[in-house]
């Protein structure tokens, strides 16, 4: 194991996605999928040896953030941290997405990484999965047998475990198209400014005045894999918003939270603070169905 | 495959590589090239130490990229900002500011400002701030490497 | 005194261009013919084990590898890291205790990361591969983590030459008064106090975090000479201590200093030269390079002293300290390295800062199974800050007084004992950095505001101040070289072999020797990097460099400037004292006419031809150099101020430094950015301490945080905006009354930031860091109290 050594592997570099589903019918077992490289690569430095990597640079058309307002926004397997961070359709309509992306990484990683290699990593701390999560939507994947699309509430099994089949490709990312009344909030919290979250939490909201209609409320950091927090979010629907009823469902979601002690954190600290996280995400929804996204300082300066 | 040939531009020369694919862009850099000038600091992208600008303009990590995944680009290092002995305007800014101290960051951390500056020209303190994450310092406490950031914003 | 041409000037340092356009060459960025790379391999599994089998032999065929070597295979001598024998009389020494009990490769790890095997290959990636070939098989042993279950009887015996695993305490012999650093009476003095406040302090153990790895390059030929290429912040000591340990005369061991990528005490000592040149001795004629992954620098270089801090304080009413009583006990990791030196100097600074009445000090340092704690910026002092600062301010809360007046009133100052008795303090510019400090954070206005506060964000602010050395006299041997040779065109250079690990020390002491010969900065040159070359020093560490160096280019230089001046005397036919040298000229005072050239003098001291028309000789003979072998007559400590503003998030727990205001008197500023740098750059440090860094282990001793993904550290977005005051108290020892910068930057801001929390929750916090998961629990278990 080096930081600077990587283990030997052999390269795979389809041209299409047929291509690339071919290779992993025949390598899937021993293969991992690269996008951007930048939690494989860390990964190899540290004790991971797939035999073969395959890499989706040469697959032309992955790499778009697009938007319709039947359809909701979708975001293509090689589509940077960066490209969604500066898409103006994601801050104006995703604000949960757009501030998960800004917040991740650094930008020599948000250059390279994905937002589909973000999800895909399912890291129970990944800011995107928390964020996405929230959105609600799916993963579009395609196999030798052909597309078939995962929803995201079922899309990540375990710890570092996905639903995608050794022998598919994640093609795209879909988030649901926001309905009247649409607002969303994320916040995570770090050691230092820039970190992986000790925890991370994000809402969605569809409000009607002030009653919260529907609410997806997603959460990270605390089990082994992203949670939905769907206890609190009973709490939430269908009632006005008030102190004493987001007081409530903080209480929901402490209950509802696994948290564990690592290196980044203790259990108790994730538990404590996980009910005030989930607060502070619902209230920045909420703000943000009337107004500009909250996070939008680096936009357009 | 095990090896790949690439072409690969640094600072203006076309270098025609035939590269094992398990070498990362920074060694390919600092052992095949010479270009030693791109440092490596922890080889798991936290540090920075080996930002090069692809196009130059866009910051990447050189330990975290494959050199077989950059046929056909065009990177630009810290040493390849000065033309005809003329510094870059980041770099004049850096040593007019006192942003250096044992300047082992110092290649990467003027790439980096490169491309804060080349996505906006006049950025903000906290988004200078914000952008510089990613490029470790022990040195400074980024105090001077703000202030130059500033400065050569004022340049460009 | 505000006459001076170069120094306090703001000029670009003299490495500046070099590094901005990468051409600095750093010792990994060397290329020799032939060069061979060795890997240093170590035990990662455990953090105490006897190794029991070791087979090379698989790794010894793999492709690509030149050498395998064992614990046989090199030198049996043992070494210690450290180098305090050095700077120390021999009789010092023994009482002290200092052993050497490291190994070039050991069959006992003693900590994870510990070298137990060495492979020299063709290319980097061939040894890292084939070191996944060695088969090791180990016995484990228990592992000890904290001094409690160090000193267990029962415990395993880390060297039988400090029995009970006790590396360090003070020896009786020095510390009379019950093997403490003391005077008066500590017991009779909590007697008669009014207020007595007791705790004992947790410090993490952190972690330098250089950015340049590790890297060296040996080579064992030319003749039988040992080279070896290192960014050590002392290459005279490691020259010495090569010769030693591989037993060759100094003339056949040469230390070529490489660029250091950032020293702050990591690189004291010799790191993994001793593995490096054991390497290129068993590859004779082939250069070695050994560079040290990120991740194995983290584990086999040292780290700063953790440990617990017990101390009381006795107060009378009136704020007067009558006694202080303190006992650190330190876990000091597998191996002896700076065990005498940082646990007397935790006292040392405790003793120097204020006028205890009666004071009372021990310092204790355990073996442990962690990666060996050494020397970072401070030494002691930080630890010292955390506790001493947050502990007055608890009693001055309750005595009702100012923590800005009660610091004026009762810090020591000029005529008093400094940090080593008998050396008085002879310049103190604390009152100045305190009022300085105290009116840009607003001091007064801000304590009075955040004294009622509601909400769940509250502010505060804290103020810590600290001394700390200019060299360490008279503990160490204070001693440096300086050559000043004057070319024949009147350009000069400086010889000697103080490091610059960043700080600007060369760009300053070019400042310095240009200053007193008189002559243009860009006429200066420092040539600083071979032991070939440069004479004696013992590094830069101590906060000596520009204090003990400066002043021997100042002798130096007015070496070379007399030698000019009596020849110009000649020339001029005129009495020495009448003479003045300006511009590089020297003219007779009040007939500017009557004048000659710097660059005549030195010409023709080189080219001293007969003119064969006349017969005579031109000029006088001999090309001018100036020396000085310099003993530092004081250690002039530096002091300063630092005022830090908070808030804190109390449901979360975060911590958000709103403002830093540092004032420090560092004497004369000889190149005022070089000085904030340090300043700026040990803020980020000292907030790292309190609030964010520390090495992790698990119960069997692995290191979880050997990474910057896992260590973190404060960033470009966690620094505060810093308000960098520069007080220039002239000390009467100093280089142009210059005292120290480099290590004190960090020393005041650990304090002051835990005083800044402990005012905005009213909750102080004794075990660093202090991180939101404690705050939190605190805020929890006890309330929030401002």
């Amino acid at each position: 194991m080096s930081s600077r050594v990587l283990p030997v592997f052999d390269l795979l570099l389809p041209s299409n996605l047929e291509e690339a589903v071919g290779l992993l019918s025949q390598h899937g077992d021993q293969a991992a999928v690269m996008a951007g490289g930048t939690d494989l690569l860390v990964g190899m430095k540290v004790g991971m040896s797939p035999a073969f990597i395959l890499s989706l640079a040469d697959i032309q058309g992955l790499d778009y953030v697009a938007f319709d307002a039947k359809h909701g926004l979708r975001i293509g397997a090689m589509a940077t941290l960066s490209q969604v961070v500066d898409s103006k359709v994601v801050n104006d309509k995703y604000h949960a997405l757009w501030y998960s992306a800004f917040t991740n990484g650094t930008p020599q990683t948000r250059n390279a990484g994905t937002v589909v290699g973000n999800i895909l990593r399912a890291s129970p701390a990944g800011d995107c999965c928390c964020a996405a999560l929230a959105h609600g939507g799916s993963v579009l994947l395609q196999g030798p047998a052909g597309k078939r699309e995962v929803d995201l509430d079922e899309f990540w099994l375990d710890y570092r475990k996905t639903a995608r089949k050794p022998d598919e490709v994640a093609v795209e990312l879909k988030l649901k198209a926001p309905e009247h009344g649409y607002g969303s909030g994320f916040a995570a919290l770090t050691r230092s400014y820039q970190d992986l979250a000790k925890i991370n939490a994000a809402a969605r909201v569809i409000m009607d005045g002030k009653v919260c209609r529907k609410v997806r409320l997603a959460m990270g950091a605390v089990a082994p894999i992203t949670l939905r927090l769907k206890e609190a979010e009973k709490v939430l629907t269908g009632q006005e918003v008030t102190d004493q009823l987001l007081e409530q469902m903080a209480a929901a979601v402490r209950k509802e939270v696994k948290p564990i002690d690592d290196v980044r954190s203790t259990a108790e600290y994730r538990r404590e603070v996980a009910g005030v996280l989930a607060k502070r995400v619902v209230q920045d929804a909420i703000k943000s169905v009337a107004g500009p996204c909250p996070y939008s300082c680096f936009m357009g300066a | 495959m095990k090896k790949r040939s690439i072409s690969l531009t640094v600072n203006g020369t076309v270098h025609d590589l035939e590269v094992p694919v398990h070498r990362t862009l920074l060694q390919v850099l600092r052992e095949d090239l010479d270009q030693v000038e791109t440092k490596y600091g922890c080889g798991t992208g936290e540090c920075g130490a080996c930002t090069v600008l692809v196009d130059g303009e866009k910051a990447i990590l050189g330990c975290l990229t494959l050199a077989a995944s950059m046929d056909g680009k065009s990177i630009t290092t810290v040493a390849g900002l000065e033309k005809d002995g003329q510094l870059h305007p980041v770099q004049e800014a850096f040593i007019e500011e006192h942003a250096i101290q044992c300047g082992y960051c110092t290649p990467g951390m003027v790439c980096k400002s490169v491309s804060i500056l080349a996505k906006n020209p006049k950025p903000s303190e906290e988004e200078i701030r914000h952008n510089l994450e990613g490029n470790i310092c022990r040195c400074t406490g980024y105090v001077k490497i703000v202030q130059a950031v500033q400065r050569a914003s004022e340049r460009i | 005194m505000s006459d001076f041409k170069v120094i306090g000037q703001r000029v670009p340092k003299v490495d500046a261009r070099r590094k901005v356009t990468g051409h600095q060459e750093y010792a990994d960025d060397l290329r020799m013919p032939g060069m061979l790379y060795g890997k240093i391999v170590r035990c990662m599994e455990y953090a105490h084990a006897k190794v029991t089998k070791l087979d090379l032999s698989q790794a010894a065929k793999a492709p690509g590898v030149v050498k395998v070597l064992g614990p046989k295979d090199v030198t049996q001598k043992g070494y210690n890291s450290g180098v305090l024998d050095l700077m120390v009389p021999e009789p010092v020494g023994q009482m002290l205790g200092d052993i050497e009990d490291q190994l070039v490769f050991t069959d006992h790890v003693k900590f994870q990361g510990d070298a137990i095997a060495g492979i020299i290959a063709t290319s980097e990636e061939a040894a890292e591969r084939a070191a996944e070939l060695i088969q090791v098989e180990y016995e484990p042993l228990p592992v000890y983590l904290t001094a409690e279950e160090a000193k267990k009887p029962d415990a395993v015996q880390f060297t039988p030459l400090k029995p009970g695993n006790l590396a360090f305490a003070l020896p009786i012999q020095m510390f009379p008064d019950g093997a403490a650093y003391a005077w008066g009476d500590s017991e009779a003095g909590f007697a008669e106090a009014d207020l007595i406040v007791e705790e004992t302090f947790t410090l993490p153990k952190v972690k330098q975090c250089q950015m340049e790895p590790h890297t060296y390059v040996a080579r064992y030929g030319d003749g039988g000479r040992l080279n070896c290429w290192t960014s050590t912040q002392m290459p005279k000591c490691i020259h010495n201590k090569l010769a030693r340990l591989f037993e060759l005369p100094m003339s056949r061991v040469h230390v070529i200093q490489t660029t250091v990528g950032g020293g702050f005490g990591c690189r004291l000592g010799m790191i993994a030269e001793p593995q490096v040149c054991a390497m290129a001795m068993a590859v004779q004629g082939k250069p070695v390079k050994v560079s040290l992954l990120r991740e194995e620098d983290w584990l086999g270089s040292e780290s700063r002293h953790p440990g617990k801090y017990k101390m009381k304080i006795g107060f009378k009413k009136d704020g007067t300290p009558i006694s202080m009583d303190a006992h650190w006990i330190s876990e000091g990791g597998g191996y002896y390295t700076h065990a005498s030196g940082v646990q007397f100097t935790l006292g040392a600074w405790l003793a120097g800062t204020y006028k205890w009445t009666n004071f009372r000090f021990k310092g204790d340092r355990y073996y442990t199974n962690t990666t060996p704690c050494g020397a970072y910026r401070g030494y002691g002092n930080p630890q010292n800050n955390f506790a001493m600062e947050q502990l007055i301010d608890r009693a001055l809360n309750q005595l009702g007084i100012d923590k800005v007046e009660w610091r004026k009133k009762w810090h020591k100052t000029v005529g008093d004992d400094g940090w080593c008795m008998g050396v008085t303090y002879a310049s103190c510019g604390l009152d100045e950095c305190l009022d300085k400090g105290a009116k840009a954070i607003g001091w007064e206005d801000k304590i009075k505001k955040y004294a009622k506060q509601t909400g769940s964000k509250r502010r505060g602010v804290g103020v810590a101040v600290m001394t700390h050395t200019s060299g360490a006299m008279p503990m160490l041997l204070e001693h440096t070289t300086c050559t000043v040779k004057i070319n024949e065109d009147a350009t000069a250079e400086l010889i000697f072999s103080c490091s610059d690990l960043g700080t600007g020390a060369h760009t300053s002491l070019q400042q310095i020797g240009a200053e007193t010969l008189g002559f243009p900065l860009e006429d200066v040159h420092v040539r600083a990097q071979d032991s070939d070359i440069s004479g004696f020093d013992i590094g830069a560490h101590a906060s000596r460099t520009l204090y003990v160096g400066g002043s021997a280019v100042i002798e130096a230089c007015e070496d070379a400037k007399r030698q000019i001046l009596e020849r110009a005397a000649t020339a001029l036919e005129a009495n020495q004292d009448d003479l003045v040298m300006e511009n590089k000229k020297v003219f007779v005072k009040g007939s500017p006419d009557k004048s000659i050239d710097v660059a005549t003098i030195c010409y023709q001291g080189v080219y001293n031809w007969v003119m064969p028309d006349t017969g005579n000789w031109i000029g006088i003979p001999g090309q001018i150099q100036g020396y000085s072998s310099y003993f530092a007559k004081h250690n002039s400590p530096p002091w300063s101020a630092c005022f830090v503003e908070v808030e804190v998030d109390t449901e979360t727990g975060q911590v958000k430094v709103l403002d830093c205001v540092a004032a420090s008197d560092v004497g004369k500023a000889i190149h005022p950015p070089s000085v904030e740098g340090q300043v700026e750059g040990g803020i980020q440090q000292g907030f790292g301490q309190s609030c964010m860094e520390a090495m992790i282990y698990d119960e069997k001793g692995l290191c979880l945080n050997n990474t910057f993904a896992d260590y973190r550290m404060f960033g470009p977005s966690d620094m505060p905006k810093i308000t960098n005051i520069l007080v220039e108290e002239h000390d009467p020892f100093g280089p142009y009354g210059a005292k120290s910068a480099g290590e004190g930057g960090q020393v005041a801001p650990t304090g002051a930031i835990a005083n800044a929390i402990y005012n905005a929750l009213g909750i102080q916090f004794t075990e660093g860091p202090i991180t939101p998961e404690r705050i939190l629990k605190a805020i929890k278990e006890k309330g929030l109290q401002a």
